[in-house]
């Protein structure tokens, strides 16, 4: 290997720390990088504009930067503290939301799928990425080819399935498809598992230890990044879900809360949605998910990477 | 670092030493077929889900794009009559071309965004809370997002039009031109899902091991023949991963066409999905609406599989 | 190349769940027990919701083995959730049916007919405000609902625009309209739009690009029936959708008259007086009403409650104009509520709905002031309820009072018709078809009845 000498203006690119001063590439992608996060945050301050504002001044005021006619009436109406006949008066519709319940059930919901999905999709991928075995590759493109399906192939058939095993308005029948793998899952964590480094699995071959042990032992603790990774995006896939759980989960004590903030849609044709109320519930209901980040969130940040070596 | 590449087919107990390229050490094969076992045990509960919800279904599916079927009656068989009136549909045939449409915008938009947003945090910023701004958007529902941007972008009422008449220049009919609905679709989807997706080049970009960059740099590389000639190549695998699945999650586009324009204004924004849940829900037209199911299910084999094969996901090049 | 183990199960797996799917839910009906219980009770509009839970508790009271459970689910969500019932044997056992949705319903067979119980009950079919109950009854000759509500449509407008342009509420409310230069109609329009300069729409130097205020909002084409749209305009031109009504087989949208209507709206557009087509996608019509962008929108009574919130706004409602033979003429819509063909509970549910169609019930929904119900004198007291709001509304019941009334048009096909006049109309409305491709278009949905 030759070493020749590297310009200065590289030390961004490098990954070993340099102490050069600020240079005009750095600050170039600062900038970009807070456009990128303008971009994305931004949105959310009309959210909250619109949250504290007053259904019928809305439209007047759309010009205004600032919430229009500040109200609390939104995040009362989200939160259930409002009569029906105050909600109706300030646009809103008379429907009772009983927030609480919501909220724990689309945690109840979000969190066995997410656990469930997770953890038999990385078992699957597993087989698929490290095992030997006949017919392999042509299973995992026929689990490939689930990604393929179009929802609406499933989502009738599913119902009637649920309904027979007599699960229609349970948890249990809400969390059915999602429980055994997402498709996603599954070839996510297949990439990372092709992608690990064999030493470590090799050496405790040799030792004399079975598939079952490695991967309990090693794998899953070396793939704590992607999984935490993929625990994250699914749950948050699954907060989000509306069509399912509308299906399955009609009774208060199974509805989810995305459900439940459907009461601020249009109710009927051509009417205005809640915009208020509709958009306090949006902020209510990533919150519990934003906290999910900030405690977990340091757990990918602090990733080692899937090569696996210690 | 070992890596394995992949070998469809049968024939195990050969594959060991001969695959895999290693770096001096012992080929270790894993004990050919007896893993069959192993690995059944491994995927039984994810293989029931597989069989129950997705295979069932699907098949249900297929036989019923053979069927006239209203959902409320039963169905009756037609042969394929339902695949001939689709060859000769106008509106299929424009649903696959604005569809196509979207999934070009829209990839190519949220991949190179994606890209570009995963190189800065890797670079320049990997904090936590950058991150958590970054997959905010994530966090609102699709629908949710839908509704939110086809108020900002009223025309008449909207902030960013707003903004732009401020700024001198000709409102814009974001959602009400047929040329900008479309693309507008692929912006929104964009917003939603590019922090989301950086997360995944992210991931990715972290299992890149310091010491090639370090060997690079050496070498005498610059910043941009590195991320051409090394980065881009060793991030194989999950942008293939990543795009495999933004394509085919943007040929599934339907819920913010739904919740906005519901295929109008007249059929710019009339993806196939959509065009498949107006004839099968609205118009009670279920067998029909299952036909062109399968149909966008055959071009979504298709996609996959050109994208499988050309862009070699299965391998690593870490080596 | 499957393993054949794993193929094995995967067969079995399958035709079990086959199976599993293909066994219905055993359907029995005790002779006792479909007379009491709990019944369920769906409608989508939360502001009549608690209406109907003290029309429930009224029943209730009066019943006592009877429970009503009411569902409020959005339009957007509720029809797919009554067809995925009725698909799966979930269905609710009492609904609020649409004049649109019935008929398939009717053609599958998941309602069930009203006649025997109204004739054992006697129920008051003369009730109801004229026509109503008529529009329930399928071709068959059965009756699959009794009448809840009705509307009627009429213009909103801005009161303070009017006055600032010298349109007196009297002016408003006797305007005239005409297919060949639009009668006072179109003067009112044009003289309510402002230009950002402030030159009105009739007078010299009218910006047309560059408009601050229309002087007619525009929701949408309006599609095949067009009822706040445009119905009321066709109406007066002695033109009607179908051959006949209800159940018509024929649609008339290749005739002139209809055509001249249409193509007079579209070219309000164009000279600037209506918001281009495109413009409109979006956030609500009435939210740009309430924006002050738009002078005059013409809409349905259900829509009072909205009009009236926007603050800052004085809101003024005409009747619709009359046409060159002196009449006015409006669509005419009517709600009912439907009984699940696969309710257990068919005795209690039918006593539920004759409730819902009853001047008690009506009543209560009337001092609420949302809609206005069928029976005569309910809706009358609505009108009272609406005034004690503020909210005049003679405009709206005018038309029941003069016989102007024209019912909505009930036919089957109804959604794909939809599918195919929706883009057609669009396309008139945006100046990218010409009205005569509406005869292209109607060849289309009259090839749906052919068959």
């Amino acid at each position: 290997m030759t070493t020749t000498a590297t310009r200065p203006a590289d030390s961004r690119r490098r990954p070993f720390r340099t102490n050069r001063p600020v240079n005009w590439r750095r600050t170039i992608a600062w900038v970009l990088l807070a456009v990128a996060i303008a971009v994305s945050v931004l949105p959310f301050y009309w959210v909250l504009r619109t949250a504290l504002s007053t259904n019928g001044s809305l439209a007047a005021n759309s010009a205004s930067l600032l919430p229009a006619d500040f109200n609390l009436g939104a995040f009362k109406r989200v939160f259930g503290l409002q009569t029906a006949a105050e909600a109706i008066a300030e646009g809103g519709s008379g429907a009772s939301i009983n927030f609480w319940q919501y909220l724990w059930n689309s945690l109840l919901f979000s969190s066995i799928t997410t656990a469930g999905a997770v953890f038999f999709s990385s078992m699957a991928a597993y087989a698929f990425a490290r095992l030997r075995w006949k017919g392999r590759d042509g299973v995992f493109s026929l689990f490939l080819g689930t990604m393929l399906v179009p929802p609406i192939f499933t989502a009738l058939p599913n119902f009637l399935l649920v309904k027979n095993l007599g699960l229609l308005n349970s948890m249990l029948g809400m969390v059915l498809p999602y429980l055994f793998m997402t498709p996603f899952a599954i070839f996510f964590m297949r990439q990372f598992f092709l992608n690990m480094s064999r030493e470590v699995e090799e050496a405790a071959m040799l030792d004399g230890a079975k598939h079952w042990r490695i991967f309990f032992q090693i794998v899953m603790p070396n793939a704590a990044a992607p999984i935490a990774t993929l625990a994250l995006l699914t749950f948050m896939g699954q907060w989000n879900e509306y069509f399912w759980p509308l299906l399955v989960g009609t009774t208060e004590e199974t509805r989810v809360l995305t459900v439940g903030l459907g009461v601020f849609k249009s109710q009927a044709p051509q009417g205005a949605p809640d915009w208020s109320g509709l958009m306090a519930a949006t902020l209510v209901s990533a919150t519990p998910v934003l906290i999910l980040f900030a405690i977990f969130g340091k757990k990918i940040v602090n990733s080692i990477g899937f090569n696996g070596t210690k | 670092m070992t890596t394995l590449t992949k070998q469809p087919g049968p024939g195990l107990s050969a594959r060991g030493p001969q695959k895999s390229r290693k770096r001096g050490k012992p080929g270790a094969d894993f004990r050919g077929t007896g893993d069959l076992r192993i690995a059944l045990f491994f995927i039984a509960p994810a293989m029931l889900g597989f069989v129950l919800f997705y295979l069932v279904p699907t098949i249900r599916g297929i036989y019923l794009s053979f069927t006239e079927y209203s959902i409320l009656g039963d169905p009756e068989w037609i042969g394929t009559r339902n695949y001939e009136r689709i060859a000769k549909d106008p509106l299929f045939w424009n649903a696959l071309g604005v569809t196509t449409q979207y999934v070009i915008i829209n990839i190519a938009l949220q991949t190179a965004l994606a890209l570009g947003i995963a190189l800065l945090m890797h670079r320049v910023a990997k904090s936590t809370l950058i991150r958590g701004a970054l997959l905010m958007p994530y966090l609102m529902a699709n629908v949710i997002a839908a509704l939110l941007w086809f108020w900002m972008l009223d025309y008449q009422i909207g902030i960013v039009n707003q903004l732009i008449e401020w700024l001198g220049l000709p409102r814009v009919a974001f959602f009400g031109s047929e040329q900008w609905a479309i693309p507008t679709q692929a912006l929104i989807n964009t917003w939603r899902h590019m922090g989301y997706t950086a997360l995944l080049i992210f991931a990715g970009l972290q299992a890149i091991p310091n010491s090639v960059y370090e060997a690079a740099s050496i070498d005498g590389s610059k910043a941009v023949s590195t991320f051409w000639r090394i980065t881009l190549p060793l991030l194989r695998p999950v942008l293939v991963l990543v795009l495999v699945v933004t394509v085919i999650g943007s040929f599934q586009v339907f819920d913010t066409v739904a919740v906005t324009t519901a295929g109008g204004p007249v059929n710019a924004t009339r993806v196939l999905q959509f065009y498949i849940y107006q004839r099968a829900f609205n118009e009670q037209d279920f067998g029909y609406g299952s036909a062109l199911a399968v149909i966008l299910f055959l071009i979504l084999a298709l996609v996959a599989f050109i994208q499988m094969k050309f862009l070699r996901g299965n391998q690593s090049d870490l080596d | 190349m499957m393993n054949k183990k794993a193929f094995g199960a995967v067969a079995v797996a399958a035709a079990a769940a086959l199976a599993l799917s293909a066994c219905g839910s055993g359907s029995s009906t005790g002779g006792g027990e479909s007379a009491k219980g709990e019944i369920s009770y769906w409608l989508w509009d939360a502001n009549q919701l608690p209406a109907y839970q003290q029309c429930a508790s009224d029943f209730h009271k009066a019943n006592p083995d009877i429970t009503v459970k009411i569902t409020q689910t959005g339009w957007d969500d509720y029809w797919g959730k009554i067809t995925n019932g009725m698909a799966s044997g979930t269905a609710p056992d009492v609904f609020t049916d649409h004049l649109a949705k019935y008929p398939d319903f009717i053609k599958t067979k998941q309602l069930l007919a009203l006649d025997d119980a109204v004739a054992n009950d006697k129920v008051d079919l003369g009730q109801y405000n004229e026509g109503l109950a008529d529009l329930w009854v399928g071709q068959d000759g059965k009756r699959y609902g009794l009448p809840k509500d009705w509307d009627t449509i009429a213009l909103f407008y801005n009161k303070k625009m009017a006055a600032d342009a010298g349109l007196t509420p009297e002016q408003m409310g006797s305007l005239t309209w005409n297919a060949q230069d639009g009668g006072t109609y179109e003067k009112a329009i044009a003289h309510l739009t402002v230009d950002k300069s402030g030159k009105r729409g009739d007078e010299p130097g009218f910006d047309k690009n560059n408009v601050a205020v229309y002087g007619l909002g525009l929701e949408s084409s309006g599609a095949g029936m067009g009822q706040t749209q445009w119905s009321f305009l066709t109406a007066t031109t002695g033109w009607n959708h179908t051959d006949k009504n209800p159940w018509g087989t024929h649609f008339n949208y290749d005739d002139k008259k209809f055509q001249d209507t249409i193509a007079w709206w579209a070219s309000l557009a164009e000279k600037g007086y209506m918001p281009k087509l495109e413009t409109t996608v979006g956030a609500n019509a009435a939210d740009n009403f309430g924006a002050g962008k738009a002078a005059i929108n013409t809409s349905g009574s259900w829509m009072i409650g909205q009009y009236s919130g926007y603050k800052g706004i004085q809101l003024g409602i005409a009747p619709t104009p009359t046409g060159a033979d002196g009449k006015r003429a409006s669509m005419f819509n009517g709600l009912a509520d439907s009984i699940w063909a696969g309710t257990k509970k068919k005795d209690a549910a039918i006593k539920w709905v004759e409730y819902l169609g009853s001047a008690a019930c009506q009543d209560v929904v009337a001092a609420k002031a949302v809609v206005f119900p069928a029976v005569k004198g309910s809706s009358e007291k609505a009108a009272a309820a609406f005034k004690a709001k503020g909210v005049d509304v003679s405009a709206f019941t005018q038309h029941v009072k003069d016989k102007t009334t024209f019912l909505f048009p009930i036919t089957d096909n109804a959604a794909k018709i939809e599918g195919i006049m929706k883009p057609a109309m669009d396309g008139v409305v945006t100046g990218k078809s010409p009205a005569s491709s509406l005869t292209a278009a109607n060849e289309q949905v009259n090839a749906l009845f052919a068959k």
